[in-house]
C-alpha cells in the first residue's frame, strides 16, 4: 500500500484538530503567494513579513470557522492582505518597486537581441512607473490580478471587496494606464 | 485578453521580490527542528527566556514556535537554561555619557522626556540600556540597530504569553512573567553564552532603525503607554 499526499481539505481538517505538520504543510504552499501579496500592498519587506506571519497565526486561530469545501487560498489572502493594509496605513510609505536584473532572465526564456531586450526593458520601466503613479485601490487592484496572476475571486478576496467591484477598478485602473502610456508616447 | 493585460501579466513575473521568508518554520510545534542558526547574522544578541506565571491558556499561545518583529525572534523553548540570579543594572556593559554611548553604538537613541543626564550602559558596543523610572520602580529601556529580526532572541515556554502588539503603527511583542534568562552574542557574530535570572515582564518594539526592548515589573499597559513616550 502506498501513501498518497494528502489534499488541501484533508490538511484544513487535521490542522483544525490540531496537527501541527498539517498546518506547516498548509503555510509551506501559501507562504510565498501570502509574502508577494502582502509585499505589493503593505509596501514593504519587513511589513510583508510582519504581515504575512500574523495573518498565518490569525488564520490558524480562525481555523474553526473555516468553511468545509470552501478554497483556503483566498481566505488566507483576505486575512494576509488585511493586515498588510494595515502596515500600510500605519506607516504611510512604499518601497520602490523594481525590475529584475537583465541577467536574472529565467532558464528557458527566448534570447532577445540586444536592442530588442533594451526596448522591452523601457518598456516595462514605463509600465511600472504608469502602475505606480495610481491610486492606491487601483494600484492594489492591477497587482493582485496581473502582477501576482490572482484570480478575480482572489483578488476579490485580498482587496477586501467584492468581485463586481474588482472589475470595475480594473476597468478604471486599465483605462488610466493606457491614457498615461498614450501621453508619454 | 488585450495586449496591456498581456504586458501586466509579463511585467509581474519581471518584478524583483524581497526572499521569501520562511514562514513555515514559524509554525512548527515545539521540538520539531533546531533553530536556524546559520541564518543568524549577528552583530549582537540578546536571548531572554520567560519562565513562570503565564496568564493566556496554553492552547491559545503554543501554535508558533517562533515569533518575529525586524531585529527579534521569540522563541519558545521546552526547558529554560539555568540562569543565575542578577540586578537589573548588573550586566548591561559599562556606564558611558549619553553622547559618547550614542558614537559607541553609532545611533542616536531614543528616549522619553528626561529630567537631568540619563543613565547609560553600553554592551559590547551594541546594546544601549537607560534606566528609566516608573514611579518607584526601575524599568530598563534597551535599543540596538538591526537590521534582521534574528539580531535579538528570546526563549519563552511553551506556555507562555506571546503577544503581537502594536506601538505607534510599529510591530511590537509582549511577553509577560518572570523570571527571564538572558544569553547573548558577541560583536562579530561569536556564539558567547552569558545567562542571567531577571524578573519582569518585556515589551518589544521597533522604532525607525531601532529594536527597542523595555523590561520591569510593569503591566502590559504601562508599558505601552511608557514605550509611545519614547521617540
Amino acid at each position: 500500500m502506498v501513501d498518497r499526499p494528502l489534499d488541501e481539505a484533508e490538511l484544513v481538517e487535521r490542522a483544525r484538530h490540531g496537527d501541527p505538520e498539517a498546518w506547516e504543510t498548509l503555510v509551506r504552499t501559501y507562504q510565498g503567494i501570502a509574502f508577494r501579496t502582502a509585499y505589493l500592498l503593505a509596501g514593504s519587506a519587513t511589513d510583508a513579513e510582519e504581515a504575512a506571519q500574523d495573518g498565518f497565526l490569525k488564520a490558524q486561530r480562525a481555523l474553526a470557522r473555516f468553511r468545509r469545501g470552501a478554497a483556503l487560498k483566498p481566505w488566507l489572502l483576505r486575512i494576509v492582505a488585511n493586515e498588510a493594509r494595515n502596515r500600510r496605513r500605519s506607516a504611510g510609505r512604499r518601497e520602490r518597486l523594481v525590475l529584475l536584473a537583465a541577467a536574472e532572465a529565467r532558464p528557458g526564456d527566448a534570447v532577445p537581441s540586444p536592442e530588442a531586450a533594451l526596448l522591452a526593458r523601457e518598456e516595462q520601466t514605463r509600465l511600472l512607473a504608469a502602475v505606480e503613479r495610481l491610486p492606491d485601490d487601483h494600484r492594489d487592484a492591477i497587482a493582485c490580478r496581473y502582477l501576482l496572476d490572482l484570480s478575480e475571486e482572489e483578488t476579490a478576496a485580498a482587496l477586501g471587496v467584492r468581485r463586481g467591484t474588482v472589475k470595475s477598478r480594473l476597468a478604471r485602473a486599465l483605462a488610466r494606464l493606457r491614457e498615461s502610456l498614450e501621453d508619454e508616447a | 485578453m488585450s495586449s496591456l493585460e498581456r504586458r501586466l501579466h509579463s511585467l509581474g513575473r519581471e518584478l524583483a521580490f524581497p526572499p521569501e521568508p520562511n514562514l513555515a518554520a514559524s509554525a512548527r510545534p515545539i521540538g520539531a527542528g533546531p533553530f536556524p542558526w546559520r541564518w543568524v547574522a549577528l552583530a549582537a544578541a540578546v536571548v531572554v527566556a520567560v519562565a513562570a506565571a503565564f496568564t493566556v491558556p496554553q492552547a491559545r499561545t503554543a501554535i508558533f514556535r517562533f515569533f518575529h518583529i525586524r531585529g527579534a525572534t521569540v522563541e519558545r523553548v521546552e526547558t529554560l537554561p539555568q540562569a543565575q540570579e542578577r540586578s537589573q543594572a548588573g550586566g548591561l556593559g559599562r556606564r558611558l555619557a549619553l553622547a559618547d554611548a550614542e558614537r559607541r553604538v553609532g545611533f542616536q537613541l531614543l528616549l522619553p522626556a528626561f529630567r537631568g543626564e540619563p543613565r547609560v550602559y553600553v554592551l559590547d558596543g551594541v546594546l544601549a540600556t537607560v534606566i528609566l523610572r516608573l514611579g518607584d520602580r526601575p524599568v530598563l529601556l534597551s535599543e540596538y540597530r538591526a537590521t534582521s529580526y534574528q539580531s535579538l532572541k528570546k526563549s519563552v515556554p511553551g506556555s507562555g504569553t506571546v503577544e503581537p502588539v502594536r506601538v505607534d503603527g510599529e510591530a511590537g511583542l509582549w511577553l509577560e512573567g518572570p523570571p527571564h534568562t538572558l544569553t547573548y552574542f558577541s560583536a562579530n557574530g561569536e556564539f558567547r553564552q552569558r545567562t542571567v535570572k531577571i524578573t519582569g515582564n518585556v515589551l518589544l518594539w521597533t522604532h525607525g532603525p531601532a529594536t527597542l526592548r523595555l523590561e520591569g515589573r510593569i503591566s502590559k499597559s504601562q508599558a505601552l503607554r511608557l514605550a509611545r513616550r519614547i521617540r
